[in-house]
């Protein structure tokens, strides 16, 4: 596994301040994380700690009401009552980012290779050929080249993710996100979406998680962010928060997982 | 008068052919036209009327649509003949005023059923869209409305069959529609057993087989899901 811890160089993806509100709900209170070029972030937390809500601000799927937004020069401030970005310029900055939902979502109107030369083709303007090449080499390493022309319906959870993985680095994004991207699947669906997404960490590929897998969690992350109540409770290396884990809060949300692996 | 016994004589309806085709003629026709009409206007507002939209545009949309969907046609017909010319001054033909309050009730109808259809498409599909850094329009274009279409085939044949039994209204201010022309035949050959039986059976012989294909796609279209 990379062991890059904060380095020096320049954030990849780097959110100040962000907070989101939905309605009378205060999901996000000023949340901070900057994300260095390879390392593998995981955000965990209980479900409505705003790990989601904070990981879809990143590629602004949320549009946050205050804080700044920086992804490989892609740059955004947001202030309250200010009006959201133009459409042209949340396109140039998603086209950046790959993200890989719970629910796949994929284009169920088109075949799997359809659906991962998508953006390739129409937001890249990539030729057919060129981005089918790209789209077979990228099915190869997910393991479903032979699936290539068979419609979403006909596959299970967990190829479905694969292939929604294929799409998003058709792209050749600079991060990519994952937003609980294992909940969705039968359990021995899993750990086949589980390697996918450990190789692309092991090629280094800058990514940020939401996942409920925590033995997964501290085996393929750099860092690890807990979040509590729409705030970064804390953050550190993954072995540290794991294992020294400070927050109060923290400790007990852990200790359901040690109890877990042991029982 | 014995029911029973009653002498049924099509025959004598034979002189009074021309009028029957003359008739099916204009409601064919007006079912064609305020169709098309009715589908450009329908996709237009129902397009409109999507969920990225503002408000400033779909609201007023809406209440467009409601007010078409929420008063009878026969009202809307004789309101458009009666009353619309006085409002804005121009002098209109009952042909025109039925034109214009059949397409705008087709309209209205065929709106909620282009904003239904893509309304059913999941918010996950646009949001996968926007993820690739596709643009609304293309969006809309190459991931909702190909999943929406399917879903909205069977309501949209559906509102034009009640469109063409719709058009029999027109009669009400006198235009000369298969129905008119049934209640012009009926006075002339005091027939109107044979006459009224006829005209349903006309009516039921263009709509049936408009059933039967409906019901077609309608399965085609379950089996490739």
């Amino acid at each position: 596994m990379p062991t890059t811890q904060t380095s020096s160089s320049a954030p990849i993806l780097q959110a100040t301040g962000i907070h989101k509100s939905f309605g009378d709900h205060h999901v996000l209170k000023g949340v901070s994380l900057a994300v260095q070029p390879g390392e593998v972030v995981t955000l965990i937390g209980a479900s409505g700690s705003g790990k989601s809500t904070f990981l879809r601000c990143m590629n602004l799927l949320e549009m946050p009401e205050d804080g700044q937004l920086e992804v490989s020069g892609h740059r955004f401030a947001f202030t309250g009552g200010a009006r959201p970005p133009k459409d042209e310029k949340l396109a140039g900055l998603r086209a950046n980012i790959g993200m890989v939902f719970q629910h796949f979502n994929l284009f169920p109107h088109m075949t799997v290779l359809q659906n991962i030369i998508e953006g390739s083709v129409q937001v890249q303007g990539k030729s057919v050929d060129e981005a089918k090449a790209l789209a077979m080499t990228l099915l190869g390493k997910v393991g479903l080249a032979e699936k290539a022309q068979q419609h979403p319906a006909r596959l299970s959870g967990g190829q479905k993710q694969r292939v929604a993985i294929a799409r998003a680095l058709a792209m050749q994004p600079a991060v990519m996100l994952f937003d609980e991207p294992t909940s969705a699947l039968d359990p021995e669906l899993v750990g086949e979406v589980l390697s996918v997404i450990r190789e692309l960490a092991a090629e280094g590929m800058t990514m940020v998680l939401v996942t409920h897998e925590m033995a997964f969690a501290a085996n393929v992350s750099d860092r690890i962010g807990f979040m509590r109540d729409g705030v970064m409770a804390e953050i550190g290396p993954a072995e540290a928060i794991m294992n020294r884990p400070q927050d109060a809060k923290l400790v007990s949300f852990l200790e359901r997982f040690h109890q877990a692996k042991q029982g | 008068m014995d029911n029973a016994s009653y002498a049924w004589d099509f025959g004598s309806l034979v002189p009074y052919l021309p009028l029957i085709w003359r008739g099916l003629g204009v409601t064919l026709a007006f079912t064609v036209s305020t169709v098309l009409v009715g589908l450009v206007l329908g996709l237009i507002t129902g397009v409109l009327r999507n969920p990225t939209m503002t408000r400033w545009v779909s609201v007023p949309l809406q209440i467009w649509t409601e007010i078409f969907r929420c008063t009878p046609l026969l009202v809307q017909l004789v309101w458009a003949y009666y009353a619309l010319p006085v409002l804005i001054g121009v002098d209109m033909s009952a042909t025109t005023a039925c034109f214009l309050a059949l397409s705008f009730y087709a309209g209205a109808f065929y709106s909620e059923i282009f904003r239904g259809g893509i309304e059913a498409v999941d918010r996950g599909q646009w949001e996968a869209g926007r993820a690739i850094g596709m643009r609304r329009g293309k969006i809309f274009r190459r991931i909702i409305l190909p999943q929406a279409f399917p879903l909205m085939i069977p309501s949209l044949i559906n509102q034009t069959i009640m469109q063409l039994k719709n058009t029999s209204l027109v009669s009400a201010v006198a235009v000369g529609d298969l129905l008119y022309q049934g209640s012009v035949i009926t006075g002339a050959s005091y027939r109107p057993l044979e006459v009224y039986t006829t005209i349903a059976v006309i009516y039921f012989a263009v709509l049936f087989p408009l059933t039967l294909i409906a019901t077609r796609v309608e399965r085609r279209l379950g089996a490739s899901k």
